[in-house]
């Protein structure tokens, strides 16, 4: 039997140990470099993606918004700067890293002496990582504390708002606390307003921010600022404020307080009575408030400028009678009252329309609350809800009813530009804006008598004085004297005086209330009521405003014939 | 094969490394010029707010107003009074037009060969 190959299992061939090792160790090598090239490629790929990616820079320094953020800078309405941002350095402390506390305290107080030793000392002491030791200083002080070489001692750059017109705005800009918030004024209206929440998005930094434009000239602000500086000693008064606005667009165009403070020392805005007077501060009106009483009869068509009032005698009220001040004791025509300001003849005015129509037309003035306007110190008029005829007699006048000298500007603002109640603001706002928002409140023929009785008094009346300064502005005018209350009972020894005035009368463009406190006679010669001072003042301010906002003098007596109206020529 | 394999690998990682470490270095560089760049930029940005604010104190009507008032009598300046003010109005009338008329005739006679002139200074006996 032939032995074939089929009858035998596969061929056994035994591979030498040798290759065997060789043909694993080629395995393994596949293995490693295939694991190397996959090592590779991961290492590659990983490169180009991170090429690939544009890194995001603008998460960077997103920790220190909060301490550099940046407020808005304020512009007057001709573009000067009103408050500004500086960068100033700030001294910290990482105590943790502080290695000899005691002579950190001693290098330091070597260059800052007014800092407390035991309070440096406890605040350097300790594993904390940030503290600040003084912020706001100035680089000549950064210099020297660097040059002291305390290690764990360092600088950060931040944000101060500086106030380049000092006190002259004060009350209208308000001021910023040292993290950079408003805490008064218009700042604090623009944190209410948009500022924070700009920040919050971290947007408000760098100079981003566009500036806010306000509607205050600072050449008038500094002019009636320095009139009524020159005021309280002139008249040795205790306070003097006054307030501009544009009787058209309802803007403010310089408002000032005295005593006021620095804002860029927002401490000194703790002193006292240096509160905002025209916002904040309500006051009798004394008789500028006769024309808010004129207005309404006139316009109630309950009595016309024709119109004669008997002031012989006081007006009784039971146990009372209200006399005038200096009366004149005969019959008076409508423009006699106003001219020689007769409480009896104001009060027959007020009674022609009757008391429930004359509290209505407070109503309508928007005298039994706030004026809107952006400053955050505002306080609420004080007027009966309910007049008796007594009440309503002694409002016809002034008295008995307590309103700030901002509510008074607007009324008298409404009174000449046509009869258009317009909310006064401090942001620039143009002709076509504001008509947008007028108010009709009165009548423009009533309007027209108004200018008329404020010219007629700046030329014969009460407030000759202060024509007698701004002759050829035309400016017109109302002197209000309130005898304040003291003990429970008015004094005739302290005044508030006031002076509404608008110039010029032929085109009425300005309003303006100007008040001071308590003043005494200039000299032997000058008296203590509203014309001898709040009058005077309102006089050279208008002389000197009056051709910064463009109003040529004009001695043509024409101008004044033609506000008469002509019922009355 | 695989030892050349082994050589290119070898090198190619020692050119990486030293690429990466290049790349490394060149970028720390280009971070710290970055960084001193940026404080520099912010110094010089507080500068600018301090000279900003410093320009803005100047030009104040506060700031300027005293210095007027100083040298008030040395430069002889005032507030302007309303009597200074003056009117298109106010300007005088402009001069009456030359009599042409009268000119065209004097030229017609000098062409003419007879001077006015000379006919006044012979009156007068001058010659």
């Amino acid at each position: 039997m032939a032995v074939t190959a089929e009858d035998f299992g596969p061929t056994i061939s035994l591979e030498g140990a040798r290759k065997a090792r060789g043909n694993l160790t080629q395995a393994r090598i596949r293995w490693m470099v295939l694991a190397l090239v996959l090592g590779f490629g991961l290492v590659g790929a990983r490169l180009i993606q991170l090429g690939m990616v544009v890194p995001d820079s603008t998460i960077e320094g997103q920790a220190r918004d909060v301490i550099t953020a940046t407020r808005p800078p304020i512009l007057d309405r001709n573009g000067l700067e009103m408050a500004v941002d500086i960068r100033v350095p700030s001294l910290f402390a990482e105590p943790r890293r502080i290695i000899d506390v005691e002579e950190a305290v001693r290098k330091l107080r070597t260059v800052l002496p007014d800092l407390d030793e035991a309070w440096l000392r406890t605040r350097l002491t300790g594993d904390k990582g940030f503290v600040w030791v003084q912020r706001e200083l100035s680089p000549t002080i950064q210099d020297r504390v660097m040059r002291l070489g305390i290690p764990g001692i360092d600088f950060i750059t931040e944000s101060k708002r500086f106030y380049p017109g000092m006190t002259e705005a004060s009350h209208i800009l308000g001021s910023t606390n040292i993290d950079n918030q408003g805490i008064a004024g218009i700042e604090r209206h623009m944190d209410n307003e948009d500022v924070a929440l700009l920040q919050e998005l971290g947007l408000a930094r760098g100079n981003a921010l566009a500036p806010v434009e306000l509607s205050v000239d600072m050449r008038v602000q500094h002019i009636m600022h320095e009139q009524l500086v020159d005021a309280l000693t002139r008249y040795q008064a205790i306070a003097a404020a006054g307030v501009m606005m544009d009787v058209r667009t309802g803007e403010i165009i310089a408002l000032a307080s005295l005593p006021d403070f620095n804002p860029n020392e927002p401490a000194t805005a703790l002193v006292k009575d240096s509160f905002n007077r025209i916002t904040s501060g309500i006051f009798e009106p004394g008789s500028i408030f006769k024309t808010v009483t004129m207005a309404a009869s006139l316009d109630s068509g309950a009595v016309t400028i024709n119109d004669d009032f008997d002031a012989r005698f006081g007006v009784r009220f039971g146990r009372y009678t209200i006399d005038d001040y200096k009366g004149k004791h005969r019959v008076l025509s409508l423009p006699e009252v106003f001219k020689y300001s007769s409480n009896i003849g104001t009060i027959r005015i007020m009674q022609a329309m009757g008391k429930d129509n004359y509290r209505a037309f407070l109503t309508r003035m928007g005298f039994d609350q706030r004026v809107p306007f952006e400053l955050p110190e505002m306080r609420l008029p004080s007027i009966p809800k309910e007049m008796s005829e007594v009440s309503a007699a002694t409002a016809s006048f002034g008295h008995g009813l307590s309103v700030s000298p901002l509510h008074m500007v607007t009324a008298y603002a409404a009174f000449v530009n046509g009869g258009n109640y317009i909310a006064p603001t401090l942001y620039r706002r143009d002709l076509a804006e504001a008509q947008a928002l007028y108010q009709p409140v009165i009548k423009p023929s009533t309007s027209a008598d108004i200018r008329y009785l404020l010219r007629l008094n700046a030329i014969e009346g009460g407030a000759t004085q202060m024509n007698k300064l701004s002759l050829g502005y035309r400016a017109g005018g109302k002197t209000g004297t309130a005898e304040k209350v003291v003990d429970g009972a008015y004094s005739s020894a302290k005044n508030t005086n006031f002076f509404g005035s608008v110039f010029p009368m032929d085109n009425p463009h300005y309003a303006m209330i100007i008040m001071v406190d308590e003043p005494k006679a200039e000299n032997m010669q000058s008296g203590v009521t509203a014309a001898w001072n709040a009058g005077q003042v309102s006089g050279r301010i208008i002389q000197r405003v009056a051709p910064m906002l463009g109003i040529a003098p004009d001695f043509a007596e024409v101008l004044d014939q033609n506000l008469t109206p002509p019922e009355l020529r | 094969m695989i030892r050349n394999l082994n050589i290119i690998l070898i090198f190619t990682s020692v050119l990486m490394l030293s690429g990466v470490y290049a790349l490394k270095f060149s970028i720390e560089n280009t971070a710290s010029e970055r960084t001193a760049l940026i404080a520099l930029i912010d110094s010089q940005e507080g500068d600018l707010s301090l000279l900003k604010a410093d320009e803005a104190v100047l030009n104040q009507p506060g700031h300027i107003d005293p210095i007027i008032k100083r040298h008030e009598m040395a430069l002889a300046i005032a507030p302007v009074k309303q009597e200074q003010f003056g009117a298109f109005e106010a300007l005088p009338m402009r001069p009456a037009k030359p009599n042409s008329a009268a000119m065209d005739t004097l030229f017609e006679s000098l062409e003419a060969g007879v001077d006015p002139i000379d006919a006044i200074l012979e009156l007068e006996g001058i010659e």
